[in-house]
């Protein structure tokens, strides 16, 4: 069995992986990440990433246009790997 | 006739501004929000015999301000006493982004201002095999909702003719959780505030100006008797509304989810590779520096002999006198130095533009997040570093996307080291003058030495903000947040509006501080009133008997220029520039381009016109025989040419940036500490040049 502690950030997706939004670390996180659509129950790809912690770009299932997001707020969204 | 007020609202890239400006064609104008310089964009138009007032409003994801842009998006919406407030607001939407759209129409539905919905880029959504269900939508919202494609134009006629719809009563599609209740009770009692939404907004929202100051206080205290946090509050409606949405749209919209946006992905593989995506982008900015200035070259030589040729042509013709020196000396010169930067400034914004409409630019954003984060800014600031690079003005207005409050203020306030357009003129004559036309490894030693001054700003630029990051404390986590649209074929019509309303911004803008101060110059320079100017003519002959006349009449303009009260003004500040290794005659154009740094050419022109009589030797020619006579050596030799480039390359000498940085961080504070920093850093870095290098 897969270890979910290990694969609950975003920031540890490899490229191409896909996950679903399960929570969120606390409230205080910006009401961008909520209005973007990174809402529970999402479906999104690692799109990118950039070297040396640089943003990450994601793929939300059904939007044709791509979320960027730094790695400090993308630690912020709990998520489950689907593949 | 029967006038009603509109305002275009919508989230970024639906395409709210190509249709904006299909609504309004050219009857639109570009100005400021009283307070604040977000670009406020307003035109109007007649049908049916009404005048309709159109405002197309910064792009929101929701109602619930997190920058500037935002904040005037609700301002406008929310405070009916706002003079922007509009009698129907149009939500336009994205149909592959439906429900982001929707979540904005019931907000703004809710706050109690009557909504049409407009679906863009319907004939994209149609070919992408996406359907919506608009009968149902139509339902959902208790409005019309019109089908357009702005790019072609199709569905603007239907748009018009639903202007004039009046929608019915809407129920409010975010309930209040009941345990809020009490609060919100407490909250209509204290403002008088009817609706609950409203209420709710007072309480979901810290900051809001439009609310006044009494009130602000009174809620305060009735969210902390609650023990409520506004941001928790908005985060729940916005879940609460997110996740109603779900179920609504449910029936509305049909996607058969089929594999799209082929064209986005590829390219995006390469451009926002993390090594080619970089490669292009500096290949792009190179680009684009070249075209600035080898596209510019025709025409600004054509501009340059333009003026030339009307300026002689006027002395010819007009009788000698002051009105004739005004004219040549003065205006023509003065709009003649305006007027040359445009070609300059309009192939940068043509390049901006295209990179905004293209989506190209949010790339940007993405790319140099990471390497612009050490120095306290954000990716987003990229954009008004590169804007810098032709006018400090738009730059520092565009800073107003960033969202954390430090980032934008150090933005706005290293912006002006960049090097901008005005200071162009002034590295051309000066580096002609003092370096040598050699060619170092194949490569044209002017050319580099430019190219050096451009690094110089930017390493200026990154190195205060560098330091100002240290100084700074932030109230707000700084974080990036970022939509990537997919790539769209620029729409030429908006690229060609952006560029005239960009350009002509900075003409009307610059050109009447420049033209004011041609005139002030050309009288301050030709009026004096002390012996030696009135009684120079005598002087000369007196002192020079036996002098040629072409000479002695030199010898009397020169005496002239020099007790003249510019003379006198020049003289004043030599103690000061001495050791910078500038004469008097240099000291004036340091005061004149005080206003704006562009003067410097055009008044060092003027300063040597007025002092010489031989009209056809061009400003250059002029600078190279001119003999400093402290050194008697050349005025513009090595050393003293190489402190001048670092003086203007770090001074901050131009009056409309000091306005807009007063008018952008609304601090006189700030404005004075960067002005200070800037000219005395520049003064500094002279000083120490000259000395080493005399």
């Amino acid at each position: 069995m897969r270890t979910i502690s290990q694969h609950t950030s975003i920031s540890r997706l490899r490229k191409g992986e896909t996950a679903t939004i399960i929570g969120y670390v606390s409230g205080e996180i910006p009401l961008k990440i909520y209005e973007m659509g990174l809402l529970p129950g999402v479906v999104f790809t690692m799109k990118q990433r950039l070297p040396l912690n640089g943003p990450i770009c994601l793929h939300i299932s059904g939007n044709p246009n791509s979320v960027a997001l730094r790695r400090a707020e993308a630690d912020l969204i709990l998520i489950e790997p689907l593949s | 006739m029967t006038e009603i007020k509109i305002a275009l609202v919508g989230n970024p890239n639906v395409g709210k501004s190509t249709l904006f400006n299909k609504l309004t064609g050219l009857r639109q104008k570009a100005g400021n929000y009283p307070g604040i310089t977000v670009e406020k964009k307003t035109g109007s138009f007649t049908e049916d015999a009404v005048r309709y007032h159109v405002i197309d409003l910064p792009g929101a994801y929701g109602i619930h301000p997190s920058s500037l842009d935002e904040q005037v998006v609700y301002d406008v919406l929310a405070d009916k006493s706002n003079p922007n407030h509009p009698d129907l607001a149009v939500v336009i939407g994205d149909p592959f982004n439906l429900k982001r759209a929707v979540f904005l129409y019931q907000q703004i539905r809710d706050i109690g201002v009557p909504a049409i919905f407009v679906i863009n880029m319907a004939d994209e959504a149609e070919r992408a095999g996406l359907s919506i269900d608009t009968g149902k939508l139509e339902a959902l919202l208790a409005t019309e909702v019109i089908l357009t494609d702005a790019r072609s134009g199709k569905g603007v006629d239907a748009l018009k003719a639903a202007l004039s719809f009046q929608p019915g009563p809407h129920a409010p599609s975010f309930n209040i959780p009941a345990e809020y209740h009490e609060a919100i009770q407490q909250v209509k009692r204290q403002t008088g505030e009817e609706q609950d939404y409203p209420a709710w907004l007072y309480l979901s929202q810290k900051h809001s100006l439009s609310h006044g100051a009494a009130q602000v206080g009174a809620v305060a205290a009735i969210r902390k008797e609650h023990g409520l946090n506004p941001h928790r509050l908005q985060i729940q409606e916005t879940m609460a509304r997110y996740g109603k949405l779900d179920a609504d749209l449910m029936h509305v919209v049909k996607d058969p989810a089929k594999k799209r946006e082929h064209f986005t992905e590829r390219l995006d593989k390469l451009l926002i590779h993390a090594v080619w995506g970089y490669v292009i982008f500096f290949g792009l900015l190179l680009l684009i520096f070249q075209a600035i200035y080898t596209w510019s070259g025709p025409f600004m030589d054509a501009i340059d002999n333009g003026f030339a040729w009307l300026a002689s042509n006027t002395a010819a013709w007009l009788p000698d006198g002051p009105i004739n020196g005004l004219l040549t000396d003065g205006i023509i010169a003065g709009i003649g130095g305006i007027v040359i930067f445009i070609p300059q400034i309009a192939i940068l914004f043509i390049f901006i533009s295209l990179m905004e409409e293209s989506g190209y630019m949010s790339r940007v954003v993405y790319l140099m997040d990471r390497w612009l984060k050490p120095f306290g800014l954000s990716g987003k600031s990229a954009v008004p570093l590169m804007s810098g690079a032709a006018c400090a003005i738009p730059a520092v207005m565009s800073a107003r996307t960033i969202e954390n409050d430090k980032e934008r203020l150090i933005t706005i306030l290293v912006t002006p080291f960049m090097t901008c357009s005005a200071r162009l003129p002034i590295y051309i004559v000066i580096i002609g003058l003092v370096i040598p036309a050699e060619r170092v490894l194949g490569l044209d030693l002017q050319g580099l030495v430019l190219f050096g001054m451009y690094v110089l700003g930017l390493l200026a630029a990154l190195g205060s903000a560098w330091l100002l990051k240290w100084w700074l404390k932030s109230n707000y986590k700084s974080f990036l947040i970022l939509e990537m649209p997919t790539y769209r074929f620029p729409v030429l019509r908006n690229v060609a509006l952006h560029v005239w309303e960009k350009t002509m911004g900075f003409v009307l803008g610059a050109g009447k501080i420049i033209l004011a101060i041609s005139i002030i110059l050309w009288v301050l320079g030709s009026f004096g009133v002390s012996d030696r100017f009135t009684d120079a003519e005598q002087l000369v002959k007196l002192e020079n008997p036996g002098m040629s006349a072409e000479d002695m009449e030199n010898e009397v303009q020169s005496l002239k220029l020099e007790y003249s009260f510019l003379g006198t003004l020049g003289r004043f500040i030599e103690p000061a520039i001495e050791p910078l290794g500038y004469d008097w005659k240099m000291g004036i154009g340091l005061i004149a381009s005080f206003a704006a740094r562009e003067v410097f050419v055009s008044t060092m022109a003027t300063v040597y016109s007025l002092g010489g009589t031989d009209d056809e030797l061009t400003i250059r020619e002029r600078m190279a025989g001119e003999i400093n006579p402290h050194t008697d050596r050349p005025a513009y030799n090595f050393a003293s040419g190489i402190s001048l480039l670092l003086f203007y390359a770090f001074a901050m000498q131009c009056m409309s940036t000091i306005a807009i940085v007063r008018k952008e961080t609304n601090s006189w504070k700030w404005t004075t500490i960067q002005l200070a920093f800037m000219t005395g850093f520049a003064y500094l870095a002279a000083l120490v040049a000259y000395q080493l290098l005399k």
